[in-house]
């Protein structure tokens, strides 16, 4: 063990500069909390009302999310048409739109003047239907991306015997694609679970009253309304309970994976297209299209206004998007650091005899923080802060660590596929030829990069989309775009709001666009 | 230069440093206040210039996501905190401001103010005034609602509100609730729940969606069409008369016990009731202000629906019973 952690001490570093102020901002909460008040808590029935609707609707929102991108990615990965990579592009931004604008952009197309309301009729927009749209709408697109990554990994080889022995579409996917796609099926299916367990402004929104409402709305009032610590810190323990206890379940029951010594991919060979995989190939394209698209479509109708490029000339919109690079950048290097310790921590238990099981208990630990709301994260933070006597006079720092370590599942998600591989690939031709530490990053950079940069790009726009800590806690010179566009709303400017989102967003996809082709160099292909 | 001699240069450097900030800081006022208040349309930028130019200080703001975030963030720093005001806190939430302890008493003459239901208390100082009420568009809607009643009886109206335990609007019609309906509000509310689009969690959701299409009537300020008339020339935005009684919202300000500059929140708070300050809060905040000294404001204001009756509940009462009431509106709406 001694020698272990003297030959990863820089991985420690990152992994506990995460765990450590995540750990004591959470313990500096609960410190607050008698547990002789836990049971009167318990025994309220709104909250199991409440923790039996979070449930099914996240369970839901990610079984359909899953059941949609599973053949659109498939398709995405075998056809290559037209405004396919803009697509993709598109996807990666989806779940950084500002609630409210995806939610305008949502009822606008099937809301009472909509394009499609009738759609929405037939199900009644508020209400579940209402929710699992929005949900999807967000994480449909992040699960395309999740399962497209893994498609990476299939061999050359593989696809070029499915071609020589002329296999159709249908049969390559049981024999082939279904082996890779299933291994990110568990960790999608507990990010976007997660994601939407704590979803808030969407689920009030569109919920259509009281009767569906999230845990998270009742950790939102105990902090703010009643600045009750103590309920606040138990509600976020409840809500890590049964995150962890699906989580546990979805990887305990999920099939054991065999591991795979492949060979590098090279150049994909097509496969026999017949008339029924086509058919399949246009019903999920136009299934996400028509998920996807209108919204968008509606988010970005603004730009053809004159009030937007007058919103454009507006100082205050520059400061404010420069203030958002200030704070994302930094963070998302942060968080690139942070999960590429976690990943070589994992990667290097991964085949070790005594600690193979901790691989997973690592990775594991990057979801945490999903679970505790990012209002809880920053009191914590706040409270050691003021007990070290040192204030509020390090928000930024704040913000910029609780933006990485929000994206870090994201990025563990992003580059560990690629990482595993090529341990299991190489561990031992490695470990003969004594490469390791710096020499074996460099060694693997032009394979790995392109996962990198992927990991990089999601933490960015994270952060960019992130209105969080700032607006919750307070501060003169930390005004950054989301941030603005809320002021706006917030003073009856929705229209003008809605421009400023609409510059987030480009901005959001110029940096994915950018981080992926400076970072990933020109392999990067999603 | 010794080793000894430039520790000790760089130690008389830094108390120099450290004494020049704090002169710096002695004249700065720090005002947390909500983020709208301090935007670049909202009246702070007005104020601080007026302010700045009689009191030869700065003044800070510190902007929150909400008049609750304000609160929170005072009570998060406890008596190390930097502000000298709080500027914000809403009517409903003043006990529980007042029962953190970190207040402090003003010296404000508060005889000038002119709110609904009177002015009295030595901890606050209202800065301006509105009712709640549900804002309609007159283009779609010949029969607007003539009462509270006729918002919750009429089953085919399509209602969208803030939640309570989310936003101060949202707490604002728990109450108006409470003192129209007192012990049945429990069978209003359920009456309500049947002919609800959503709750949303904030203003804004709420009246997004309102200016969407997405709903008949909405809860807002008897305050909201000034501004569609003002800033977009737009008429058809009004509110609904209500026949029982509207009720208010007053926003007030509080200087901190801790406060770092004592004299010069004092200052500020007697600012407050100046007709230079009042004089910004209507077409800033689109609230009323709260002297009668003031401008005569655009003449949309005058057309505002004005209450019949002023209905109030004292706040030692809202402070008991919210818990209670949000519990009742819970049980009622999820029925």
């Amino acid at each position: 063990m001694k020698l272990f952690v003297r030959s990863y001490w820089l991985a420690f570093g990152g992994l506990l500069s995460y765990l450590v102020v995540g750990l004591a901002a959470f313990v500096s909460l609960l410190a607050y909390s008698s547990p002789v008040e836990w049971l009167g808590y318990l025994q309220e029935p709104y909250l199991w009302r409440l923790i039996r609707f979070s449930f099914l609707q996240a369970l839901l929102s990610a079984v359909i999310s899953i059941a949609i991108a599973v053949p659109v990615a498939s398709c995405l990965y075998h056809r290559h048409f037209w405004g396919r990579r803009f697509l993709l592009n598109l996807f990666a931004i989806s779940m950084v739109i500002p609630a409210i604008i995806a939610i305008l952009g949502i009822v606008m197309v099937y809301g009472r003047n909509g394009v499609l309301s009738d759609v929405a009729d037939i199900f009644g927009l508020y209400g579940l239907f209402g929710i699992l749209l929005a949900h999807v709408f967000f994480n449909m697109p992040l699960a395309v991306r999740l399962i497209l990554q893994v498609y990476q990994m299939i061999p050359d080889a593989q696809w070029r015997l499915a071609s020589q022995f002329s296999f159709g579409r249908w049969y390559a996917f049981q024999i082939i694609e279904w082996h890779y796609i299933r291994k990110a099926l568990p960790g999608a299916f507990v990010l976007i679970f997660m994601l939407c367990f704590s979803s808030f402004a969407v689920v009030l929104s569109l919920g259509g009253g009281p009767k569906s409402s999230t845990l998270e709305v009742a950790i939102y009032q105990a902090l703010r309304f009643d600045f009750d610590i103590a309920k606040a810190s138990f509600l976020s323990l409840l809500q890590i309970i049964i995150c962890s206890s699906i989580a546990w379940c979805v990887y305990r029951y999920s099939p054991a994976l065999a591991q795979d010594i492949s060979v590098i991919e090279g150049q994909k060979s097509d496969l026999k297209g017949g008339k029924v995989s086509m058919c399949i190939d246009v019903a999920a394209c136009l299934l996400a299209l028509l998920l996807m698209v209108p919204p968008f479509l509606a988010i970005f109708i603004p730009v053809l206004s004159s009030l937007f490029w007058e919103t454009l000339h507006d100082d205050a919109l520059w400061r404010a998007l420069l203030v958002s690079l200030k704070i994302a950048l930094p963070s998302a290097l942060l968080s690139l650091l942070i999960g590429l310790s976690v990943v070589v921590l994992a990667r290097a238990s991964l085949l070790s005899t005594h600690y193979s099981k901790w691989s997973l208990r690592l990775e594991q630990m990057g979801n945490f923080v999903l679970m505790v709301p990012s209002i809880v994260l920053a009191t914590g933070l706040f409270l050691i802060l003021r007990k070290l006597g040192i204030g509020f006079d390090y928000t930024f720092w704040v913000v910029v660590w609780v933006n990485a370590v929000m994206a870090l599942p994201f990025v563990i998600r992003s580059i560990a596929p690629v990482f595993y591989q090529y341990e299991k690939r190489y561990h031992f031709l490695y470990r003969s030829l004594g490469i390791k530490g710096r020499h074996r990053f460099v060694l693997e950079w032009p394979y790995t990069r392109s996962a990198l940069a992927q990991g990089m790009a999601y933490a960015l726009v994270l952060s960019l989309g992130d209105m969080g800590v700032v607006a919750l806690f307070g501060s003169q010179d930390l005004l950054s775009l989301p941030l603005y566009l809320f002021q706006l709303i917030g003073s009856y400017r929705v229209e003008q709001g809605a421009c400023v989102a609409i510059v987030l967003l480009l901005l959001c996809l110029i940096c994915f666009y950018l981080t992926n082709r400076i970072v990933g160099g020109k392999i990067a292909r999603i | 230069m010794s080793f000894k001699k430039s520790l000790l240069t760089a130690f008389s450097a830094s108390v120099m440093l450290v004494t020049a900030s704090s002169a710096v800081a002695a004249s700065t006022l720090n005002v947390y206040t909500y983020d709208s208040f301090a935007s670049d349309w909202g009246p702070g930028p007005k104020i601080k210039t007026k302010f700045e130019a009689q009191c030869d200080c700065t003044l800070n703001y510190v902007t929150l996501d909400s008049s609750v975030g304000i609160l929170s963030r005072v009570q998060l720093e406890g008596s190390s905190s930097s502000a000298d005001v709080v500027l914000g806190l809403d009517l409903n939430v003043m006990e529980a401001a007042k029962k953190t302890g970190l207040l402090a008493e003003h010296a404000v003459d508060t005889s000038k103010v002119n709110v609904a239901g009177g002015w009295s208390g030595k901890y606050f100082v209202p800065f301006d005034q509105g009712y709640f009420a549900f804002i309609y568009n007159s283009e779609t809607m010949a029969q607007p609602p003539k009462s509270l009643k006729e918002v919750i009886e009429n089953e085919n109206l399509r209602v969208i509100y803030q939640d309570p335990r989310t936003s101060t609007p949202g707490l604002g019609l728990l109450l108006w609730m409470k003192s129209v309906y007192g012990d049945n509000a429990d069978q209003a509310w359920e009456k309500l729940a049947s002919h609800t689009v959503t709750v949303t969690k904030g203003w804004y959701d709420g009246y997004s969606l309102f200016l969407k299409g997405e709903a008949d009537v909405v809860l807002s300020y008897t305050t909201s069409p000034a501004y569609h008339v003002v800033a977009e020339g737009e008429t058809k935005y009004k509110a609904a008369p209500a026949s029982e009684g509207f009720y208010p919202q007053v926003e007030v300000a509080a200087m901190l016990k801790n406060a770092p500059n004592k004299e010069l929140a004092n200052e500020f708070m007697s600012f407050i009731l100046t007709a230079e300050f009042q004089n910004t809060v209507a077409t800033g905040n689109w609230m009323l202000p709260v002297i009668d000294d003031v401008d005569e404001l655009p003449e949309i204001f005058g057309q505002l629906e004005q209450p019949t009756k002023v209905l109030i509940l004292p706040a030692d009462e809202v402070a008991r019973h919210r818990k209670a009431w949000i519990n009742e509106w819970l049980d009622a709406t999820t029925r």
